[in-house]
């Protein structure tokens, strides 16, 4: 090995270890009993492998995590499937139909984008208490949804421009109607970029902290990652349990992503299917 | 099977006019190419007929049905595209299935006929891959069976063999033509390949900026073209030109090219004293109408080898003749050389003169 390639390890090396080794602090501190980590889970000595923690936050008496998860599933998967459907038709009919104020609507769309959540906040608010949605799971579904429209629409608008218009034409000829076009040509030849589309919107969505906080009111409809901080505690700070919760709550964006990545990197390199 | 008329048809795009008041007959079970340069207008007339692209001016009418309301479904067509525009993600089977499935037939009957057709086209072992899977005269024929399956009244081809290998595309050329002849389906092919026009169409419409030149047998195109465009389009290597001038002298009518004169029978004369807008003429002559000479010949025009382009039984001698470059098809002759001095001398019943102000014929 070259000093250059050896510099490039080691530099490579560091990197991952300074991403790593938060997360590894979390997990061991999450098998762990709390007085072996009071002190920092770097102290080895002793060591007692433990999944107390796991099963304590699983089952709490007050803000159990099992119902924090149906909690976030019932929310993420109907706020990932309804944006993807909305978008994917907005976005099909800016990359191949021509309509009135096409580009304006385009580019206003794009610019919402750029709208940070807390700068809409209170409108959204006042908003959702006059249609009654205040501390309800479809409230936070369809705000959920609406701002994933916005770069959905972006990204699989794109995406759309680079597929071979020939082949839907082809459809069109062979007696396809317009939703026949889209729904048996265009959406399966699309699939991989509607697959990153639904990882990186999932995870939006199951990570929201923000959203939630303001929503949902009651402790039963709590999501994970607002249940997480439950386990602090008043008096002093449960880090096992919180350690616990966190690697739950986080397993299962990477198992998504994990189940998506065939498709996720190939929609990501903009992996146009050859026509 | 049907007629398709296009009456005037007209089409921009922007400040561009692809298409321009073209009116065309294409008579039921007739083979007709569309043929021109790129950007000639030949691809958007078709797309046009397909319904693909709506026409500005003008009716295009299919059987006796006027078809320019009509969405792609409903005009009964089936088109090839250049790039085939198999449906990816959907084995060849269910390609060829689509147009049938999309018709709503019953299962049995499509499965007989996607059979049939595969059968036809010797696709047979192909039909449980994906289009990935197959070479590019595979795919071709994929995309034929697609538009053959449902039997449609017209066959819209779109440069369909012109992404084959040269040798696949004769091949292609001839299977395709006598396929066209057993089923008879009207068809409407485009291509810039004049001799894919030239060996399967029945009628060739020239067209060149939107504007159709000469729409008639290939026999015809090639020994009566209409206009400078078609006379200089088809043929390889295509028909010299020459500038000159309509001189008179002592009641006889000659064609002065400054470095040659070309002496008009008394026919020709009259009729260029009939036709011609001017005294500005063009001469045209195509090499295989050329007889080249070694020695000085009665009307000969003299000049010097320039280049020599051997093609195995023939040659094609590039002659210099004043500032012109006349291109010669002959024979093999012997050793020749370059700057050697030749004589060549025009087969007169297949000489032409064009208008050169107007670019229309004149003999």
């Amino acid at each position: 090995m070259s000093r250059k390639r050896v510099l490039i390890h080691v530099v490579a090396w560091s990197i991952a270890l300074i991403w790593i080794i938060p997360y590894l602090g979390v997990f061991i501190a999450s098998v762990r009993p709390y007085s072996e980590i009071v002190d920092g889970w770097w102290n080895l000595h002793p060591f007692t492998l433990t999944l107390d923690s796991y099963s304590a936050v699983w089952n709490h008496k007050t803000y159990p995590l099992k119902r924090a998860f149906v909690n976030s599933i019932l929310i993420a998967i109907p706020a990932t499937i309804i944006p993807i459907l909305v978008a994917s038709l907005a976005a099909y009919s800016f990359a191949r139909f021509s309509f009135p104020v096409k580009d304006m609507l385009f580019l206003t769309i794009v610019a919402l984008m750029s709208l940070p959540q807390q700068v809409v906040i209170i409108p959204v608010f006042f908003l959702m208490s006059d249609m009654g949605l205040i501390n309800t799971r479809l409230g936070l579904i369809l705000l959920h949804s609406s701002f994933g429209l916005p770069w959905i629409i972006l990204f699989l608008r794109n995406f759309f421009m680079t597929l071979p218009v020939e082949v839907e034409e082809a459809a069109r000829i062979d007696g396809a109607s317009d939703f026949q076009v889209y729904f048996r040509i265009v959406m399966p030849m699309s699939l991989p970029a509607l697959a990153s589309i639904a990882a990186l919107q999932f995870n939006w969505v199951w990570n929201d902290f923000f959203f939630a906080l303001i929503l949902l009111l009651s402790p039963d409809k709590y999501v994970v990652t607002q249940t997480i901080p439950m386990f602090i505690g008043r008096y002093l700070i449960s880090w096992d349990k919180v350690a616990a919760a966190s690697i739950l709550d986080m397993s299962v964006p990477l198992v998504v992503f994990a189940l998506l990545q065939k498709w996720y990197v190939k929609g990501v390199v903009g992996g146009v299917i050859k026509g | 099977m049907a007629r398709v008329a296009v009456r005037n048809l007209t089409k921009k795009f922007g400040n561009v006019t692809a298409v321009n008041r073209l009116t065309l007959d294409v008579r039921d079970g007739e083979f007709v190419v569309l043929l021109g340069p790129s950007g000639c207008g030949k691809t958007t007339t078709l797309r046009c007929i397909a319904g693909l692209e709506a026409p500005d001016e003008g009716e295009i009418y299919i059987g006796d049905k006027l078809v320019n309301e009509l969405p792609p479904k409903d005009r009964n067509i089936a088109m090839v595209f250049q790039s085939y525009a198999l449906y990816p993600h959907m084995k060849v089977y269910d390609n060829i299935a689509f147009p049938l499935k999309m018709r709503k037939y019953p299962k049995s009957e499509i499965d007989r006929r996607v059979r049939e057709v595969a059968r036809l086209l010797k696709i047979e072992e192909l039909l449980d891959r994906k289009p990935k899977q197959l070479s590019g005269g595979q795919q071709q024929r994929v995309a034929l069976g697609r538009a053959l399956v449902r039997e449609p009244d017209v066959f819209l081809m779109d440069e369909p063999l012109s992404n084959l290998d040269a040798k696949l595309r004769v091949y292609m050329r001839a299977e395709l033509k006598r396929l066209q002849r057993e089923l008879k389906v009207t068809t409407i092919y485009v291509t810039h390949d004049q001799v894919e026009a030239m060996t399967m169409a029945d009628r060739i419409a020239v067209m060149n900026n939107g504007v159709l030149q000469q729409y008639a047998e290939a026999s015809e195109i090639y020994s009566r073209p209409s206009t400078v465009f078609v006379a200089g389009f088809i043929g390889s290597p295509p028909m010299n030109f020459i500038e000159c001038t309509l001189v008179e002298e002592q009641g006889e009518a000659y064609l002065d090219a400054g470095a040659f004169r070309y002496k008009l029978s008394e026919e020709q004369a009259k009729l260029v004293r009939e036709k011609a807008s001017s005294s500005e003429l063009l001469l045209g002559v195509r090499p295989e109408h050329i007889t080249l000479h070694l020695k000085p010949v009665e009307e000969g025009i003299k000049g010097r080898v320039y280049v020599v382009e051997p093609l195995g039984a023939e040659l094609i001698v590039n002659v210099k003749i004043g500032e012109s470059i006349l291109k010669v098809k002959t024979p093999v002759h012997g050793e020749l050389k370059v700057d050697q001095e030749v004589w060549v001398s025009f087969n007169r019943d297949r000489v032409y003169i064009f208008d050169k102000r107007t670019e229309e014929s004149i003999i």
